[in-house]
């Protein structure tokens, strides 16, 4: 899948309009655009420089970037680790904050706190995250002074709680992209499973309130939104190309959208074989989690 | 996805308008901005100077890949023969003194004795040699800016301090062009692969100039450090640290926040929010950037000269500046700008009023005759095509006004936005366009000879194709004149000369407006690239 997904993105992005940012500038003369296709070999064709990326590929090197010289995988590498920082303290905040948020509205199901925090996920949903997160640093970072604008870390000081401190706002600011999904899955999935018939078997076997929640509704209850959290990754990895441009936040996304723009080509192809590979991960991962959720499945 | 970025920025903007609000409540907004006019104090040494770009730069001033957020780290840590003057006109940096033979066919420039790199190692004019030699002139390695070059012949070391341009042509504009992101690279460091040492681009180059690259952390900073192999006086500042932040917003964020010490405000509707901000001065720069309407010269409707010039009348250009520059610019008519005082003729200015009437009468002069729709038409057909808009900067509102200017006279133009990379494809490399909106930034010299000169349509950088023996004959003068006086002279007339055939429709001469912090002294009045190589003598005042 991985392998036809990289053939894919491979022909795609070379027959896209344009070519590598280095020869499409206006401050280029033709004569030195043929000595940059041919330095850079995109004078042969495009079949043949795909089955050469694959042959090296296959060996663990994934090419040269265009853009800078240096290889495809090292700068993906550098960039890497921020990302999965990033997305997955995300992922953190919008499973914690999401999931009791959903089973607190399903509880109070028509109450008022349930419509305030429908609204609030409403906004959340519509609020375009470049927006969030410019208001987010005019407030925290401007007017407050209490946490850092932009960057993973100060320059003179690189410290844990420095480090904490960067990721907070752009944290929040992607968490925003899947939160109000987590929310409104958990709290139609808690709804439902609050009307099924152990649960009010549980309540009527005299089980304290609590342990019906926990062990009966709330267990059953998680099965969709695991798997919805699963599909949410793909989103969230799409979230960071702008949560890490508005916070100059040194990832993936930004990666991918320098090399879109450059017509990176190995570059681009590269990135899509981690996100595919990531992706596949991700599924990998729900599966592994509901043979802990889900009583019926069992790993053989 | 890319259309979206235009509505981003808008909406940025709104968010920056909106903060007035935020840091009203959280108090401290009192009023400034002015110029600082008291006296001039002493420099003193220290501090950390902090300055936001775009990208990741590529640190080789010769690299294909050095973009334009490059350039503030390479004037500032290369150095080049000659460097531009605080009046722009070409001056000593590693050359002290040039001259050139009685036939104009050679120059020659006398090098500072005891330069050295920031390795130590010392510098000589066979630096300057292989820079040429085997970087620039080397057709294969396709470097940044040779096109300029074309005149060079050669390059030899006649004596470590002495070094020779031997040409193929006369080229006044020789000193100017090497003041012109055309630093000297170290032949014992880059012998071997001149452009694509990663270590070198992308890590800690070696260099001459007063600061030298301390550490490049990639997507994040790159921060210099004091030369201390520098051969003159010592620099002030301890540090000059980049910081990549690619959202503009985000960089206006930043200097309202304290985190910056200058830069330049691309985002021009965020410029009264930094102007009532506690801190930070605004200043209004000036550049060697014209902004054009290009008519492909192969379709017959533009080769019309009173075409070009009913277009001219037609666009309220003071209006786009007013609405797209916040007013920061003026009208242009000619490609000579006014940051080059010692050439520009003010007196061409007002040439071409806002004047829709004038327009419709040129257009019907030249045979078109409105519709019973208002729109002109020539032998039954309408006079209707489309202008390509690169996303980038300014020009799609700019793009939108001309729509509407032209449509006021009864000329159709229909515009059709593409993604950048692919608008150089289809504009630039393959001239497959019948208009477009753009701009040209160029050395600080009046030699425009790449842009207009007939060699230089179809395949170079004469978009429009515009071939004209006359044209031709004055910027082969401009090249061949010696002395200022007789430059002023030959400039002087190609300006009314071509603001009077247009070979392109000139539309406005732009100002880059800067955000400083007001404790930092010492930046010449330049637009903040080329005050760049000038980074020595920047200070911080203490607080």
């Amino acid at each position: 899948m991985i392998v036809f997904a990289s053939a894919l993105t491979f022909f795609f992005v070379n027959l896209a309009p344009g070519g590598p940012a280095s020869i499409m500038r206006f401050d280029v003369s033709a004569e030195q655009r043929e000595a940059l296709i041919r330095l850079m070999g995109l004078d042969r064709p495009v079949p043949q420089r795909y089955l050469e990326w694959l042959a090296g590929a296959l060996r663990g090197y994934l090419g040269t970037s265009l853009l800078t010289n240096e290889p495809v995988a090292a700068r993906i590498g550098d960039r890497l680790p921020n990302t999965l920082t990033l997305a997955g303290s995300a992922l953190l905040i919008s499973v914690v904050l999401g999931i009791p948020i959903g089973v607190v509205q399903a509880m109070r199901r028509g109450r008022a706190i349930d419509h305030v925090l429908s609204l609030l996920t409403a906004v959340g949903l519509s609020v375009p995250v470049f927006w969030l997160g410019i208001i987010l640093i005019l407030v925290f970072a401007v007017s407050l002074h209490v946490l850092p604008s932009a960057g993973v870390t100060s320059v003179s000081s690189d410290t844990l709680g420095d480090r904490l401190a960067h990721l907070v706002l752009p944290a929040v600011a992607l968490a925003t992209t899947i939160l109000p999904t987590v929310v409104r899955f958990t709290r139609s999935s808690m709804i439902e499973v609050l009307h099924e018939d152990y649960v009010r078997t549980a309540t009527s076997k005299g089980l304290p309130p609590s342990t019906v929640m926990t062990r009966h509704a709330l267990r059953n209850a998680l099965i969709p939104v695991v798997s919805a959290v699963g599909a949410l990754v793909p989103r969230l990895i799409g979230g960071t190309v702008v949560t890490e441009a508005v916070f100059g936040w040194p990832g993936m996304g930004r990666l991918a959208l320098e090399a879109a723009q450059g017509r990176d080509y190995p570059l681009v192809t590269g990135l899509t074989v981690v996100v595919a590979a990531i992706a596949v991960l991700a599924s990998l991962l729900v599966d592994l989690a509901y043979t802990r959720i889900d009583p019926r499945v069992r790993l053989a | 996805m890319l259309f979206q970025a235009r509505s981003r920025l808008a909406l940025g903007a709104l968010a920056l308008v909106g903060a007035l609000l935020v840091s009203a409540c959280t108090g401290a907004a009192q009023p400034s901005g002015s110029p600082v006019a008291s006296a001039q104090a002493a420099p003193v040494a220290g501090g950390t100077v902090t300055i936001p770009i775009g990208a990741d730069p590529t640190l080789n001033p010769w690299s294909p890949n050095a973009f334009v957020e490059s350039l503030f780290i390479n004037r500032a840590i290369f150095e080049g023969v000659t460097k531009p003057g605080k009046d722009l006109a070409p001056a000593p940096d590693l050359a002290e003194s040039w001259t050139t033979a009685a036939d104009g066919l050679s120059w020659t420039f006398k090098l500072r004795s005891g330069v050295k790199w920031s390795d130590g190692s010392p510098f000589s004019a066979d630096d300057v040699a292989f820079t040429f030699n085997d970087v620039v002139l080397k057709p294969d390695l396709g470097a940044q800016n040779r096109a300029s070059y074309a005149a060079v012949k050669s390059v030899t070391a006649v004596d470590p301090n002495t070094v020779r341009f031997d040409l193929s042509r006369k080229f006044a504009a020789l000193p100017s062009f090497l003041a012109y992101n055309a630093g000297i690279l170290p032949k014992h460091v880059l012998a071997a692969n001149p452009l694509t040492t990663t270590s070198f681009n992308k890590g800690v180059p070696v260099s001459t100039g007063p600061f030298k690259v301390e550490k490049y952390t990639s997507g994040q900073s790159v921060s210099l450090v004091r030369n201390d192999n520098y051969f003159g006086p010592k620099a002030y500042l301890d540090k000059v640290v980049f910081t990549v932040v690619p959202d503009p917003n985000t960089q206006v964020a930043q200097a309202l926040s304290g985190d910056i010490s200058i830069m330049i405000l691309d985002n021009k509707a965020a410029v009264d929010r930094v102007k009532t901000a506690p801190g930070l001065l605004v200043a209004s720069r000036p550049l060697v950037q014209y902004y054009w309407l290009a008519l492909n010269q192969t379709d017959p409707r533009f080769t019309d000269v009173r075409v070009r010039q009913a277009f001219v009348y037609a666009i309220d250009r003071q209006a786009i500046i007013k609405s797209v520059e916040l007013g920061y610019g003026s009208i242009a008519n000619s490609p000579i700008t006014p940051a080059l005082a010692a050439y520009y003729d003010p007196s061409l200015a007002s040439k071409y009023p806002y004047d829709p009437q004038k327009a419709k009468d040129l257009l019907t002069a030249a045979g078109w005759k409105a519709g019973a729709d208002g729109v002109m038409q020539k032998d039954g057909k309408p006079f209707q095509f489309t202008m390509d808009v690169g996303q980038r900067g300014v020009l799609e509102p700019v793009n939108a006004l001309i729509q509407q200017d032209l449509k006021k006279v009864g000329v159709i133009a229909d515009l059709n936005t593409m993604e950048w990379n692919s608008y150089i494809q289809k504009d630039v490399v393959r001239r497959d366009y019948s208009a477009t909106v753009n701009w040209w930034t160029y050395p600080s010299d009046p030699d425009v000879f790449p842009y207009y000169h007939s060699s230089a349509a179809g395949k170079g950088f004469n978009i429009p194709g515009y071939q004209d023996p006359k044209l031709d004959d004055l910027l082969v003068q401009g090249q061949s004149a010696s002395d200022l006086e007789s430059r002023k002279a030959v400039y002087k007339q190609l300006q009314a000369y071509t603001s009077e055939t247009l070979p392109y429709l000139f539309l406005w001469y732009p100002q880059e407006i800067d955000v400083i912090s007001t404790s930092l002294k010492g930046v010449p009045e330049l637009g903040l690239r080329d005050a760049m190589h000038y980074l020595g003598e920047w200070w911080l005042a203490k607080k």
